[in-house]
């Protein structure tokens, strides 16, 4: 009967629509859709996860020895003075264009990164007192220094920091480059259309691997990224076969998924400062010292974390996760003590007697890594305490940026991640780009100098050990939890590995099994 | 019938009454994350670890009061306009008109999330929003019902007799129009309680803590499989409260059995 | 759709040019409409400019004069006119990127899920419209008059994530199902659009079935089934091709939900965020081409309302 066939035909058409894992292709799961992805200007660490594979840079860093290995830069000399750095580069490198890699590639990705105009984000402040890239000749190259700077080859050693084609940057310049990648790594960058889907192309020239890689070349032919902005999608999408591998997934759901026949999840710790609250110390009544002092013993950290993150994060105790490097001990943060965080607010003026006036504070927090729930879980902390709390959340980077320019917060959720403490500096520092704070101090500025200038030992450990205790004493920070990242990832998907930084993987260390 | 109204009984005496029956806020953490239900949490905990029923209660404040300003708000606007439009003479018509077809041309949902990038998201742009977007179709019909009552003669008739135009309308026209267009009440709380809470399941709400029905549903998702209790209590909620109002709003179906 | 042009019978001006230019004048006033209550409020676009962090405070003054925002308001209403008629949306404040290739990436996928359930929703609504009204027993009328009216007033929220709960839990105890495609997402949309259609199919087939011409064709002994369907359905055939309208302007709605509810890329997904973080030019032109769509729609539907029933054709 011709009803009976109207009704088959578009349930037909509708189930033919779906996505099978083919053997040489790979769905991996990101978060957030950056508003930018080009390393050499933008901050985010989600571009990190495929782009670290479409780029090489001159240094790795060894996750298990913490040492150094050659990469784009066979080898290298620091001057006596520790202000000259030279590479004497690989001769065999190409670039995914057809391109030779050479110190004139090095010092265009450098002078492109520095370039005022391009208002790079991370990468020109991963520089530090950068002076000068001198070509010494067609495979060697000089940085020079104004000052010596430690973390130089732990940035050289990141993405933000990854060699690209001149050509290609000279021809797309800055803004559209970003949707027309060229590296020389593992894979080649196809097309990203934001929003939706970012493609990698196996690189079947790739001949240069360096030795942290387990495999010389890339063994999946394609691996398409897509983003699952939403929290609630991400363990579905795992679940149903929609992604192989995805990350941060919420705790509630990990213990579930993990007994699921076909699946397996990860806990990578990522280094670099933990998620954490900023208070706004120029605003009242956040400036005075007590109120912030207040503000971060009246929450109980602990329940917050075991909450919102099951028992997988560590509860933060500073300014920087445990294990980043060349750290040694912090001044932890005091324990939950309401009774003291009450007598402190009435000692600062704030009785919470039904006639006074009542504390009130905006918390501003971004969209991503579960901030949202700490914040709400915050504010009703520092309501028990008699505050009126308003709690906003920014709809991505660029709001909580504006937020912040605006100046009407009295806390502000950001943090960043890397191997360094170096990395604390755009946080702390008078000038720093992400100074949201508003503390000032030349202590802290002479602190961060030292630190930057000095090398791995224990006199740079207990610089930084003395800039934590100051941030601790001033009740700069309410920290939370040291990140760990919780991936999921199907049981046919082999060798997932994570570089030193946490974030990125080894795309090219993973095999499909059959 | 007698259920739909035994569920908006229940519903609208929970709102009334929710702070007597629950001692926990439904913003403060009062367990462990997810925590099943149990002896002191009937609902067991959400995802923050707060108490499920008492937001649920709460919630029928929110839900129901929000929903009830938003309908007052496009049956104050709406009916005023639509009174202007057939009482005050045709270049008042005219301007109605138009104004009712250009906002009727963006479906209501759009109108609403029009208005609320334009105010910034929160609560109060999603309740004046709903209240703005469903204005216009009350409108129409106020506008329809009164013209009609115009042409009927009242109004001629009070004329005749020296009263003044808008005294007229009110003493003559808005007691006969009332019960016509009072069933509609019923339909436009229906259509504002759905457009809330489906603002607010898209995460305009503006306060992610809010204990509004609509954007429960939305934070239960992350639970779907592990707590699916955390999803189903608000959709059956606010699905029995939608039908409801419907069934009760809706003129007796026409009768079929008569064959 | 209510004529705005108030013009006597004995115009030159045929009936369709007449509403053809009604549509446009509306058309035009809704796409205003949205610009100015976008932009009276918004903020300064520097501030969202600068906010990326990758322009330099020059360069934000210098991308402002050149997107145009350090006019008057009213001459960048005009600028707006003349790039609309260009086919140029403007960029988002945020990524710089062009507004039209952001809705050209996500309109197919919202297209898939639009039509897929507008194509489960006409067969779907006629079948329980049918039952409904014109079916031999009281208790498949009943029944089938029960899931069209559930369809109608149950919201595409609740449907969605609890199809997506149900659905899911089949394949197993803790875990969902592999759903592939689009079969889950488009039945929930296109079932709750299946309601208002399935309501008109019913309600036109319970008036028709009673009237004079029906009766007399089975008194003339026409069996009660299929020829005499048709003729029952044919003067209900303007009030369901003007459904179509409202068709469309539920699925504005119900696909905004729908690709929320199962994670599903699309304009939703772009307009909810875009109104979330206070990126107004997408804003403007995702509610603006919505008028647009929707006043064609009116338009086709009203023509087809026409062209089916002769006694609506009016004055020609």
């Amino acid at each position: 009967m011709i009803r009976r066939s109207v009704f088959i035909l578009p349930v037909l058409i509708v189930a033919c629509s779906g996505r099978d894992p083919s053997p040489e292709s790979l769905r991996y799961g990101l978060t957030l859709a950056p508003t930018g992805i080009d390393p050499h200007l933008n901050a985010s660490v989600e571009l990190g996860i495929p782009l670290s594979s479409v780029y090489d840079t001159l240094v790795y860093r060894d996750s298990e020895t913490g040492e150094f290995v050659p990469g784009l830069a066979s080898r290298w000399e620091v001057s006596a003075d520790s202000l000259s750095y030279t590479f004497y580069l690989r001769e065999d490198v190409r670039f995914h264009d057809g391109e030779r890699f050479d110190a004139a590639a090095v010092r265009a990705n450098i002078e492109y990164t520095l370039n005022p105009d391009h208002a790079s984000q991370k990468a020109a402040s991963m520089l530090g007192p950068l002076l000068e890239v001198e070509v010494l000749d067609p495979y060697a190259v000089a940085l020079h220094l104004e000052r010596p700077f430690a973390p130089l080859l732990d940035s050289l050693s990141q993405v933000y920091l990854g060699m690209a084609s001149p050509q290609a940057l000279a021809t797309w310049g800055p803004g559209e480059y970003q949707f027309h990648q060229v590296g020389t790594g593992p894979f080649r960058f196809v097309e990203y259309v934001q929003d939706d889907h970012l493609t990698l192309q196996r690189n079947p020239d790739y001949g240069w691997a360096p030795e942290i890689y387990s495999s010389p070349t890339a063994q999946i032919e394609t691996i398409t990224f897509r983003f699952f902005e939403d929290v609630a999608t991400r363990a579905p999408a795992l679940e149903t076969g929609a992604v192989d591998i995805i990350g941060e997934l919420p705790a509630s759901e990990v213990e579930r998924l993990a007994a699921l026949p076909g699946i397996g999840v990860q806990q990578v710790r990522v280094p670099g400062q933990p998620l954490q609250l900023l208070f706004n110390t120029e605003l009242s009544p956040t400036a005075d010292l007590r109120v912030r002092q207040a503000l971060v013993l009246g929450v109980d950290r602990a329940a917050i974390v075991e909450t919102v993150f099951g028992g997988y994060s560590p509860v933060a105790s500073g300014p920087l996760a445990g294990d980043t490097f060349a750290i040694s001990d912090q001044t932890a943060f005091p324990d939950y003590d309401p009774l003291a965080a009450r007598e402190l607010l009435e000692q600062a003026g704030w009785s919470g007697d039904p006639g006074s006036a009542s504390l009130e504070l905006r918390l501003v927090v971004p969209n991503w890594g579960s901030n949202p729930e700490v914040g709400q879980l915050v504010a009703a902390a520092w309501e028990q305490l008699g505050a009126a709390v308003t709690l906003e959340v920014a709809a991505g980077f660029g709001p909580l940026t504006q937020a912040q320019a605006e100046g009407d917060y009295h806390a502000i959720g950001m943090n960043s991640f890397g191997t360094d403490p170096d990395l604390l500096r755009p946080f702390f520092s008078s000038d720093g780009f992400f100074n949201w704070t508003g503390y000032r101090d030349p202590l802290l500025d002479h602190l961060l100098a030292e630190g930057m200038e000095a090398s791995p030992s224990p006199e740079r450990s207990a610089t930084y050990s003395e800039l934590a205790g100051l941030v601790r004493e001033q009740w700069l920070i309410l920290p939370i939890r040291e990140y760990v990242n919780l991936v999921g990832v199907n049981s046919r998907v082999d060798g997932l590995r994570f570089s030193p930084q946490g974030w990125f993987p080894y795309l090219i260390d993973l095999q499909l099994r059959p | 019938m007698r259920l739909a109204r035994l569920w908006l009984g229940i519903v609208v005496a929970l709102a009334l009454v929710a702070p007597l029956l629950t001692q926990n806020s439904p913003r403060d953490p009062v367990a462990s994350a997810l925590a099943p239900p149990g002896p002191g949490l009937p609902l067991g905990a959400d995802a923050l670890g707060r108490d499920f029923l008492a937001r649920m209660l709460f919630g029928t404040r929110l839900s129901l009061g929000l929903a009830s300003l938003a309908a007052v708000i496009a049956i104050g606007a709406g009916g005023a306009a639509g009174f202007a439009g057939a009482l005050f003479g045709s270049t008042a018509d005219r301007v109605w008109l138009w104004t009712t077809n250009v906002l009727l041309s963006i479906p209501s949902l759009l109108l609403a999330m029009l208005l609320i990038a334009a105010w910034g998201p929160g609560i109060p742009a999603v309740v004046a929003a709903v209240g703005v977007g469903g204005a216009p179709v009350f409108s129409r019909v106020t506008r329809a019902v009164v013209s009609q009552l115009v042409g009927a003669g009242y109004v001629a008739a009070a004329q005749a007799a020296g009263a003044d135009r808008l005294w007229t309308s009110l003493r003559h026209v808005l007691p006969n129009a009332l019960p016509q267009l009072a069933p509609l009440a019923g339909t436009q709380f229906g259509w504002a309680f759905l457009g809330i809470t489906t603002l607010t399941f898209l995460g305009l709400a503006g306060d992610p803590a809010v204990p509004e029905w609509g954007a429960m549903l939305n934070a239960g998702r992350v639970a779907l499989v592990s707590a699916p209790r955390l999803v189903l209590t608000p959709a059956l909620a606010i699905s029995l409260t939608i039908l409801s109002v419907h069934a009760l709003s809706r003129p007796s179906e026409t009768d079929d059995s008569n064959r | 759709m209510v004529p705005l042009l108030n013009r006597s019978s004995a115009s030159p001006v045929s009936s369709t040019t007449r509403r053809l230019l009604d549509g446009l004048l509306t058309a035009w006033a809704a796409v205003s409409l949205t610009f100015f209550a976008l932009r009276l409020s918004a903020g300064d676009p520097v501030a969202a400019l600068l906010s990326n962090g990758l322009t330099t405070s020059q360069q934000a003054e210098q991308l402002r004069h050149r997107l145009g925002y350090d006019l008057p308001l009213l001459q960048q209403y005009v600028h707006y006119l003349g790039r609309l008629a260009r086919g140029d949306l403007g960029v988002s404040l945020y990524s710089g990127q062009p507004v039209t290739e952001l809705i050209g990436s996500a309109l197919p996928s919202t297209l898939r899920l639009a039509g897929s359930s507008l194509l489960i929703a006409f067969p779907l609504g006629a079948v329980l419209g049918g039952v409904a009204g014109w079916g031999s027993r009281p208790v498949l009328r009943r029944l089938a008059g029960t899931l069209a009216s559930l369809a109608t007033s149950l919201p595409v929220a609740a449907t969605g994530v609890i199809g997506l709960l149900f659905m899911g839990r089949l394949g197993g105890a803790d875990s969902l199902a592999p759903q592939p495609g689009l079969w889950l997402p488009a039945t929930v949309l296109g079932w709750a659009a299946a309601g208002p259609f399935a309501r008109a199919v019913q309600a036109g087939l319970q008036s028709t079935r009673r009237s004079p011409f029906i009766l007399a064709a089975r008194a003339r002994g026409l069996r009660q089934n299929g020829r005499l369907l048709w003729h029952a359905v044919r003067p209900t055939l303007p009030a369901i091709a003007s459904l179509l309208a409202v068709e469309v302007a539920f699925l504005f709605a119900g696909t905004v939900v729908i690709e929320t509810v199962f994670s599903r890329p699309g304009l939703g997904r772009i307009l909810v965020r875009s109104i979330l973080q206070g990126d107004f030019p997408i804003a403007q032109a995702l509610v603006g081409m919505s008028a647009l769509f929707y006043l064609a729609t009116q338009v086709v539907a009203d023509s087809l309302a026409r062209s089916a029933d002769p006694r609506l054709r009016g004055p020609a």
